[in-house]
């Protein structure tokens, strides 16, 4: 920086050039920090996007909690839902600050979800019809989640990164539940087995899409470049792709499962995983909100919301009468 | 006053929660939330942040209570050298002690080889 100016008085172009030297020297930004419009709405829509999928994720959960088959189950399962809505709010509150400025808020979070503005991951648009598929998910939908969420944790944004930290560390318990449940059903009757076979038949293209599009071929748009320019993220899609099958195609076959594409298989000339695309095309239109169970979750959201109106009224109430 | 200040969202205020783990143990930043008074707010930062982890104390205060730095006084901070402050600051004193010392060895060895 010219240093006989301070911060204030350099020009929009200096403060430009100040903030591409501070996220290259690793800086972190903090909220009240200046930053680029376009840096600014790239976190938002990360940002408020993986929010909004921890709170769409915990729907699918929750319909298993009344249905486990122990009580140990039910309280993990519990706690787990809980987790992923305490993951939403520090999400959500990450997102608002960054949104204050374009006067915006949480209540347009909500309203961009509800008119289906606001996308969530494909994995949440998708039905858990047995307690296979709640076993597939916790195991292998989690583990991709952590897979891409711990490859930003050194992201360039300050809150994002304290955020993901925390979602991290509780992670790994969710980790080792969906563990849990899945060796639970690969070690019992053949009934059981075919359960957990039959959800990770449904499962299996809706895990390839979660790492979203190899590049804009094949959805016509993509945000990575961006992203990884402001050191939002540090790797692309298919990279993180590749690491899912290492780390999980040899635990799958190893517990006795077959992956749903016969196309499967390591090339080890050029350490890399081929595999049979999903449809790209479905995939859009998944995420823009005409999935299996967009229509469902959405509206439980909504109701969800609408029916506690009267609580945050009350709340305010009590805070005027206070004041 | 603060319904103003948030302006689009009257019920929400906006707190920010400390915590410590030990009661010997530093007052540390935990996150941000939003909640309508000081008693929700208490109520939401358990919630939120100490569903595992253990907290011997609590505190939540209201944001627009804390004056920050702004990013002009951020970077003037980047600036200030203060080495003079600190031991650090002196780590040449060894080496010109040395100097010193050494020129007296020689010069007590000149005087030697003199009166020999």
């Amino acid at each position: 920086m010219l240093d006989h100016l301070t911060f204030d008085q350099l020009s929009e172009e200096q403060k430009y050039d100040h903030f591409m030297d501070r996220i290259n020297r690793d800086e972190k930004i903090e909220a009240d920090d200046w930053m680029p419009d376009d840096y600014r709405i790239a976190l938002i829509r990360l940002i408020s996007m993986h929010g909004i999928s921890e709170i769409m994720g915990a729907l699918p959960e929750k319909e298993w909690v009344p249905k486990a088959p122990t009580l140990h189950r039910k309280l993990a399962i519990m706690a787990k839902v809980q987790d992923e809505m305490g993951h939403g709010q520090l999400l959500l509150r990450v997102a608002e600050d960054l949104m204050k400025p374009l006067g915006k808020n949480r209540d347009n979070i909500m309203s961009d979800l509800f008119t289906k503005r606001l996308k969530f991951h494909n994995v949440f648009h998708m039905a858990s019809p047995t307690w296979g598929d709640a076993a597939i998910i916790a195991w292998l939908v989690d583990g991709a989640a952590i897979m891409s969420q711990t490859m930003m944790l050194d992201t360039s944004y300050g809150p994002y990164g304290r955020a993901l930290k925390r979602i991290c560390q509780e992670e790994s318990f969710h980790a080792k539940h969906g563990e849990s449940l899945v060796l639970s059903l690969a070690e019992g009757t053949d009934r059981q087995k075919q359960m957990l076979q039959d959800a990770l038949n449904r499962w299996w293209d809706a895990l390839l899409m979660f790492f979203g599009p190899k590049s804009k071929q094949e959805t016509g748009h993509t945000n990575v470049d961006k992203n990884i320019k402001y050191k939002l993220r540090t790797k692309t899609n298919e990279q993180l792709r590749q690491e899912f099958f290492t780390k999980y195609i040899p635990k799958i076959e190893l517990i006795g499962l077959k992956v749903p594409d016969k196309t499967v298989r390591f090339d080890e000339e050029s350490n890399t995983w081929h595999y049979q695309d999903p449809d790209w095309n479905e995939f859009k239109q998944i995420v823009s909100g005409n999935g299996p169970k967009s229509d469902d979750r959405i509206r439980l959201r909504q109701s969800s919301y609408e029916n506690t109106e009267w609580v945050r009224e009350a709340l305010g109430h009590v805070k005027t009468a206070v004041v | 006053m603060d319904e103003q200040k948030n302006g689009l969202n009257p019920f929400y205020e906006e707190f920010e929660v400390f915590s410590k783990k030990k009661e010997d143990g530093p007052l540390q930043y935990q996150f941000s939330l939003l909640a309508p008074n000081e008693e929700m707010a208490i109520v939401l930062a358990k919630e939120n942040f100490f569903r595992r982890e253990k907290a011997v104390d609590i505190w939540v205060v209201r944001r627009n209570a804390i004056r920050k730095l702004s990013q002009s006084e951020k970077e003037s901070l980047k600036k200030l050298d203060k080495h003079y402050r600190e031991t650090k600051g002196y780590a040449d004193l060894n080496q010109r002690w040395r100097n010193f010392k050494e020129k007296q060895d020689n010069g007590t060895d000149e005087k030697k080889v003199e009166k020999a």
